[in-house]
Formats: C-alpha cells, sequence, structure tokens
C-alpha cells in the first residue's frame, strides 16, 4: 500500500517536471547574437559623426618649465595604498613622480610605506601620523582610501603638507588634493575606439565596480557616442562589484570575459582592471581585435611586449606629472597654485601615441582634445543609463 | 571497492560507482540540454562554455586531488593555497629560464616542497594541523613575494610581476572537433548540446589540462588498488592499527603531504603556463586553494566526487563571465529541472523531508528565474561560490570524512 501512494507521489512530481519544462520563458536569452551583425567594415566605416577641427600647432608641450628650484630642504613622505611600489599603476607613478622631485629638485627621500591589503582606518592614520612625527613634509598619501585618515591627522600636523591622490573631499588648508578628469582621457579612448572598430561594437572591461572606475566608464562610452552616434554600441562589463578587490588581479577571468565580448561582436576592448588587463591584452591577441590600455602607457610596459601589438593607445593618468609639480609647488611654497583637477587642458589625463596604429586618427582625436579643453564638450563623470 | 552498507536494507545491488558518475553526467547533461533549449540559451551547452570550464576549473581541480591525498593519509591540508602560490612563482622562474615543461617541474617541485615543510611540523612535530597549514599559508606568499622581488624585478622591472614566460601549446582532435562544431552549428536539440559540451573538451586543450584530467583516474588507482594506497589510507583511517600492522605511518603521511604539495604546486602552475593565464603575478592564486579543498570535501573525499565539484565551480564561473546574468538565470531554471528529477527520486525512496527540502528550493530559484530579467550585477560574479556552497550544503548529508582526519599521531601511543 506505501509502496503505492509512493509510486503515484512520483507519477504526480513526474507530471510537474515536464508542465514546469513547458513553461520557460520567451523573454530573455539574447546574449549569444551572432558575432558583428550590423558592421563589418573597414575600420573607421562605423563613425558617423565628424571630428571637431584639430587645432592648428598640436605640437604645444605643455610641460611647465620649473626652472633651478631647490627644494633639498623637502623630506618627502610616500604612503602608498595596497600594491605599493611595482603595481605597474598609480603607485607606481607617484613613485616615480618622487624620484623625478628627488633627482631634479635635490629634495629628500623620506619614507615609504605601502597599506596592506585589508588594514584599518587607525592603521592608516598611524602611518600617516608616524610620517609626520619622523620630519616628513610634504606627505604624499596615495589613493582614495587615504581620505579619513588624511582628514583626522592634518589639523593636528598644520605645518605639514598633506597631498592625497583621487580625492577631493578634504577641505583643509595644509592639504592638496590631486584629482584628475579620468573621464576626459577615457572619452579619447572612446573616440579612438570608435575610429578603429570594424563592427561597429566595442568593449570596456572594468575591473572593480568603483565609482572612480565608473568614470572611466562614463568617459569612454561618451566618447564613442560622440564619433558614432548610435551606430556603435558599446558593452560594458566589471569582473567584480565593489567590495572586492581581487578583479584589479585576475587575469585569467579578465580573459574568459574579453573573449566573451569579442565572441559577441565587440573588437576593440578598453580595459581599466589593473593588473587584471593582461588577460583583456591576451584575449584581444588571439582573436584579432584590439585594445586599448590604461594609467600608463602599456605599449612600452616589458611585461607585455609580447602582446603590446594590439595596445592600439593608452588613456594616461600622469600621477607622476601631478605628484612631481606638487613638489615643485610645495618647494616654491605655493601649492594653492596646482590645478584644481588635473584634466586635458593641463595633461594631466590624456592619450599615447607611442603605437604607430594609432596615427592615422591622431588629428580627429586632437580635435576632441581641443573641443573639450575649450568646453564645446563636457564629458560627464557618471554612467548615462 | 566498498563493502555495501548493511544499514540499508534495500534488496538491490547498489550501482558501482563509475557507472553512477555516469548516470549523473547524464542527467547532468540532459538537464542542461533541455535548459538551453527551452530557455532559448545556447551558451549553457556551447563549446566555449565547456572549454572555459575546463580551463577555470583545472587549478581548483589539481588543488583538490592535492587535498585528496593529504586528507585521506589523515592530514588536514589548509596549506594547498600556500603551495599554489609557491607553484606559481617556481613554474614562471622554471619556464622563463627552461621552457614549459621545466616550468611545469619547478612548479611541482615548489609546490613539494611546501607540502615537505607541512610533513615535517605536522607529521613530525605534531603542531596543530590548522595551524600549520595557515603559516604555510602566510610563508608561501611571503615567500613568493620575496623571491619575485629578488629574481624578476632586474627582469621585468616589476617586483608583482614576472616577464612574459613560455606557454603551453594546444591541441585538437581536428577532425572529431570539426565534427562536432558541425553538429552543434545544427543546433540540433541534446546531440548539438552534447557536441558543443564535448567539443569544448577536445578542442584547444593543453598538455598540463590532459595530465591533470589523467590524475583523476590515476589517484583513484593509487589509492584504491594498489597495496601501498590502502596502507596509505589506513593512516588515516586508523594510524594506531596500520602501525600494529606493520605500516610505517610516519613515512606514509609524509609521502601523502608531500604528494599534496606537488598537485597543488602543479595548480599553480596551470594558472601560469596556460595560454591566456597570467606569467606569475602576485596575489594571482586569490582563495583557489580553499576553493579546491571544498571542492574535494563535497566530493565526499572521492577522486570523481571532486572531479563533479571542480567542473561544476569551473563552469558555473565561465558561465557567469561569459554569459552574464541571462545565462545564470538559465542556469537557475536549469537547477529548478535538476531539483525537480532530485524530488521524484526521494518520493520514489520515501525520504518525505528530503522531498519537501527539495520543492521548496525549487519553488524558490523559480521565483528567481521568474521574478527576475537581470539579476543584479553584484551578484553575478559570486555565482559559482552559490552554486558550490548549496550542493555542498545538500551532498554535506552523507559525507564520510576519514576517521583519524587532523588527529596527532606519535608512534607507540595509543589514543
Amino acid at each position: 500500500m506505501r509502496r503505492k501512494r509512493g509510486g503515484a507521489l512520483a507519477a504526480i512530481a513526474m507530471a510537474g517536471v515536464l508542465a514546469m519544462a513547458g513553461c520557460a520563458k520567451d523573454s530573455g536569452g539574447d546574449g549569444n547574437q551572432a558575432a558583428g551583425d550590423g558592421g563589418g567594415g573597414e575600420p573607421g566605416s562605423c563613425v558617423t559623426n565628424e571630428a571637431p577641427a584639430a587645432p592648428e600647432n598640436s605640437k604645444k608641450e605643455q610641460t611647465t618649465e620649473h626652472g633651478d628650484i631647490d627644494a633639498g630642504d623637502l623630506k618627502i613622505g610616500l604612503a602608498f595604498d595596497v600594491g605599493g611600489r611595482g603595481d605597474a599603476s598609480f603607485n607606481d607613478a607617484a613613485a616615480a613622480g618622487v624620484d623625478r622631485a628627488v633627482e631634479e629638485f635635490g629634495a629628500e627621500k623620506g619614507n615609504e610605506s605601502p597599506a596592506a591589503g585589508s588594514e584599518s582606518e587607525a592603521a592608516k592614520e598611524q602611518r600617516l601620523r608616524q610620517m609626520a612625527e619622523q620630519g616628513n613634509n610634504p606627505i604624499i598619501a596615495v589613493g582614495f582610501a587615504y581620505a579619513e585618515a588624511v582628514r583626522k591627522v592634518a589639523p593636528q600636523y598644520p605645518d605639514t603638507e598633506f597631498a592625497l591622490v583621487d580625492d577631493n573631499s578634504v577641505d583643509a588648508k595644509n592639504v592638496t588634493p590631486l584629482v584628475f578628469a579620468e573621464e576626459e582621457g577615457s572619452f579619447l579612448a572612446g573616440v579612438a575606439a570608435a575610429y578603429k572598430t570594424s563592427e561597429c561594437q566595442v568593449g570596456f572591461v572594468g575591473g572593480v565596480q568603483t565609482p572612480l572606475i565608473k568614470k572611466f566608464q562614463a568617459g569612454f562610452e561618451q566618447g564613442v557616442k560622440a564619433a558614432g552616434g548610435d551606430n556603435i554600441e558599446v558593452k560594458s562589463e566589471y569582473l567584480t562589484p565593489a567590495g572586492d578587490i581581487s578583479g584589479f588581479n585576475d587575469p585569467a577571468k579578465a580573459n574568459v570575459k574579453s573573449k566573451s565580448m569579442i565572441s559577441q561582436g565587440s573588437d576593440v576592448l578598453f580595459h581599466a582592471a589593473g593588473a587584471s588587463g593582461q588577460g583583456v591584452f591576451e584575449a584581444a591577441a588571439t582573436n584579432d581585435a584590439l585594445a586599448i590600455g590604461v594609467d600608463s602607457d602599456q605599449y612600452k610596459q616589458k611585461t607585455l611586449a609580447d602582446v603590446k601589438d594590439v595596445i592600439v593607445t593608452s588613456m594616461l593618468k600622469k600621477v607622476d606629472v601631478a605628484v612631481f609639480d606638487y613638489i615643485a609647488a610645495v618647494a616654491e611654497g605655493d601649492p594653492g597654485d596646482l590645478p584644481e583637477r588635473f584634466d586635458l587642458s593641463v595633461d594631466g589625463v590624456g592619450y599615447s601615441k607611442s603605437n604607430p596604429a594609432i596615427e592615422d586618427v591622431t588629428e580627429e582625436l586632437e580635435g576632441y582634445k581641443k573641443a573639450i579643453v575649450d568646453g564645446d564638450i563636457e564629458v560627464s563623470d557618471t554612467p548615462q543609463g | 571497492m566498498e563493502k555495501p552498507d548493511p544499514t540499508v536494507t534495500t534488496s538491490k545491488r547498489r550501482l558501482p560507482g563509475w557507472a553512477r558518475g555516469a548516470l549523473w553526467a547524464v542527467v547532468a547533461i540532459g538537464v542542461l540540454s533541455t535548459a538551453s533549449y527551452l530557455t532559448d540559451m545556447p551558451i549553457l551547452t556551447s563549446s566555449d562554455t565547456s572549454q572555459t570550464a575546463l580551463r577555470l576549473g583545472l587549478p581548483i581541480l589539481l588543488a583538490a586531488i592535492g587535498g585528496l591525498w593529504a586528507e585521506r593519509a589523515g592530514v588536514m591540508n589548509i596549506g594547498l593555497e600556500g603551495m599554489m602560490i609557491l607553484g606559481t612563482w617556481g613554474s614562471a622562474w622554471g619556464a622563463y629560464y627552461g621552457g614549459v615543461w621545466v616550468g611545469l617541474a619547478a612548479g611541482i617541485l615548489f609546490g613539494l616542497l611546501g607540502g615537505l615543510l607541512h610533513a615535517v611540523a605536522v607529521v613530525t612535530f605534531n603542531v596543530n594541523h590548522i595551524v600549520s597549514g595557515v603559516a604555510i599559508n602566510l610563508l608561501g606568499l611571503g615567500v613568493a613575494q620575496y623571491l619575485a622581488t629578488l629574481v624578476f624585478e632586474p627582469i621585468s622591472g616589476n617586483p608583482r610581476e614576472s616577464p612574459p614566460v613560455a606557454k603551453f601549446d594546444t591541441y585538437s582532435a581536428t577532425f572529431l572537433s570539426d565534427w562536432l562544431g558541425a553538429l552543434e552549428d545544427e543546433q540540433r536539440v541534446v546531440l548539438s548540446d552534447v557536441a558543443g559540451l564535448l567539443r569544448g573538451l577536445v578542442t584547444h586543450v593543453s598538455p598540463l589540462a590532459m595530465i591533470a584530467l589523467l590524475l583523476v583516474p590515476a589517484s583513484y588507482f593509487i589509492l584504491w588498488r594498489t597495496r601501498f594506497g590502502l596502507r596509505l589510507r589506513s593512516c588515516g583511517e586508523s594510524p594506531v592499527a596500520a602501525e600494529s600492522l606493520g605500516v610505517n605511518v610516519y613515512l606514509h603521511k609524509y609521502i601523502a603531504v608531500a604528494a599534496s604539495g606537488g598537485f597543488a604546486g602543479m595548480g599553480g602552475a596551470s594558472l601560469v603556463l596556460l595560454e591566456g593565464g597570467a606569467d606569475y603575478l602576485e596575489n594571482q592564486v586569490n582563495g583557489r586553494g580553499y576553493i579546491g579543498l571544498a571542492a574535494m570535501i563535497f566530493g565526499n573525499y572521492r577522486p570523481s566526487g571532486l572531479l563533479g565539484g571542480a567542473a561544476l565551480f569551473g563552469y558555473a564561473d565561465g558561465l557567469q563571465l561569459s554569459g552574464g546574468g541571462a545565462a545564470v538565470l538559465a542556469l537557475c531554471y536549469g537547477a529548478v529541472l535538476l531539483l525537480a528529477i532530485i524530488v521524484v527520486l526521494q518520493l520514489i525512496r520515501r525520504h518525505w523531508w528530503a522531498a519537501a527540502g527539495g520543492v521548496a528550493g525549487a519553488a524558490v530559484l523559480y521565483w528567481i528565474y521568474w521574478t527576475n530579467d537581470e539579476l543584479p550585477s553584484d551578484l553575478i560574479p559570486y555565482t559559482p561560490h552559490f552554486v558550490t556552497i548549496i550542493v555542498l550544503a545538500v551532498a554535506a548529508q552523507r559525507l564520510r570524512v576519514p576517521k583519524a582526519i587532523g588527529q596527532q599521531y606519535r608512534r607507540g601511543e595509543d589514543t
């Protein structure tokens, strides 16, 4: 008897399975379109809008001459974010700026200290305090993670100058923010991508979905739109959500993600994913696509020598220049003189021209650059829609 | 291989392990192809997906095999992560100077050294297994950082990365692959799905992947079918009894833990030496050692089980990376189908509570699938973790742990 009842229930459940199998949703599931519908022409054929005119003398170099500054009495302290020297990203760039100042102005190199992976606010404050106590002046805090610590510590040492990279929320007399218009540099990357795509679809690979990385995404999407209108589709994807920093350090995942984006039709990928970017470049190299680097000129990076041909350009964020200028300004006693934001007009951000493949569109890029500098194009720093 | 459990009063003979494994594989493929057909998401069973699954699952599989060897000999190996890190450095170093095979050997060697250290600590000096494992994780990271600064920085200009190193070539079974590709493109129900999944496993396969896959049956054979394996496992079940019968427990534990480290090092090498990999990069292991350990435990400390666990994790990870939210939702739908089958099975066996639990789970998953068109992008990257946790929670009901695991053992003492 019991056995029979079990069998009956099983039969009912089986019928349930069949019914359930019948109710799959019809909507959704367009994730695997055939590659490259809508395009398939020459590079540049996807561009619909004419580029603004390039300036006459586009060779104008903006590096300010600092003359002979003597900064012998400065002892520069560097508080790194996670990674420290050798991250091939903003920590390294900041260090390069300091090294250059030490060499050119004769400043004294003070303490350097990297942050640990998951350290507390208190540890960051302690680090800054210790540097100040040891007579470092100025102290450069690299990364927005230091904002709170600087806000607390700076008022306690009114005679010490602090610089804070990537954050301008601290309003104190002796704190100088060094922030960048990442979206303006990324805009140019977007324009370059629009001119280089032949499938009329490009992609953005972000490492971690933080507000900072979203600025890159926003600029890139607007740049593509400016050149290609609605003709070019942008797919933006992130490796990990905010809070999980592993997205900056996982080339294998970036490689898989990029491959799938390429197989779905994107043929130019812009990454803002730190060390994961290598996976993006390798995916582009093995699948006949192009890629755009970030932060520094990745075409010249030694560890990427094998795949450099696909790195058509890099969006530059010149932390080194900003840090160098800041030290010069401190040496002259007037850090308030620095630009409020290192943007295109002061060459705080930009794009690299080291790969010859970019040469045929530099005129257009210079045109867009001029339009942004003149204020004809405004670039928003948050993604739309 | 195992005696039938006398507490279960079934008249039928239990299916042999390989047959059950094959049956589960058939069920999984059936569920996936049904889901892919009904939700119109061919990516669930495309060759790209299975290829990605193989690649992402490989380091986890090797770590899990490492875990299997150590735990079967009664030694907990939390230190797999650290041994993998040592393996990544070793393989990059070897590959830079001597090509891929030297790199692989160096990766294994470095992992093996980490394993030996663990063995010295827990077998000879009776250190708590967890403490020693955690120490090895910290040490592995530190040693790799130190060596990278020392050796790689002058070459690559970056203490956190190695210079580009040689990578394994990949091989394809050309004719088979083409034929399967043609089948896949026809998009016929079930047939194309099977073709797609198989094709991913026979195209662009590196020798390392083949070796790793062969290690699964090899481990089974050595551990369950040879005298040495029986002795090794007896150290994990009852070292006192083993010693009384003349087994050298210390020696067997040493061999097991060293081999465990070697496999973990190989797992590290698989992060470095495969195409699209990363050369050496600090922190690139990123918890894969722990996931491998989890896959092994969920696989009930058996080779076939850990293969399933690693495949599951690799598949879910590959799917969420290349398919995004829509694919994960389709996977949800597949899970509902699978749960329904399990419910039917439980009803036949008259396990009422298990069946009720299955129904509840299926209802929740179906509700998620029905009410969402797009999952929150914050959650998608954790799909493999969710999948593994859920399966672990379900499967953990019937785990059979080696009896003497984690226990300290001294020769001549009888506890």
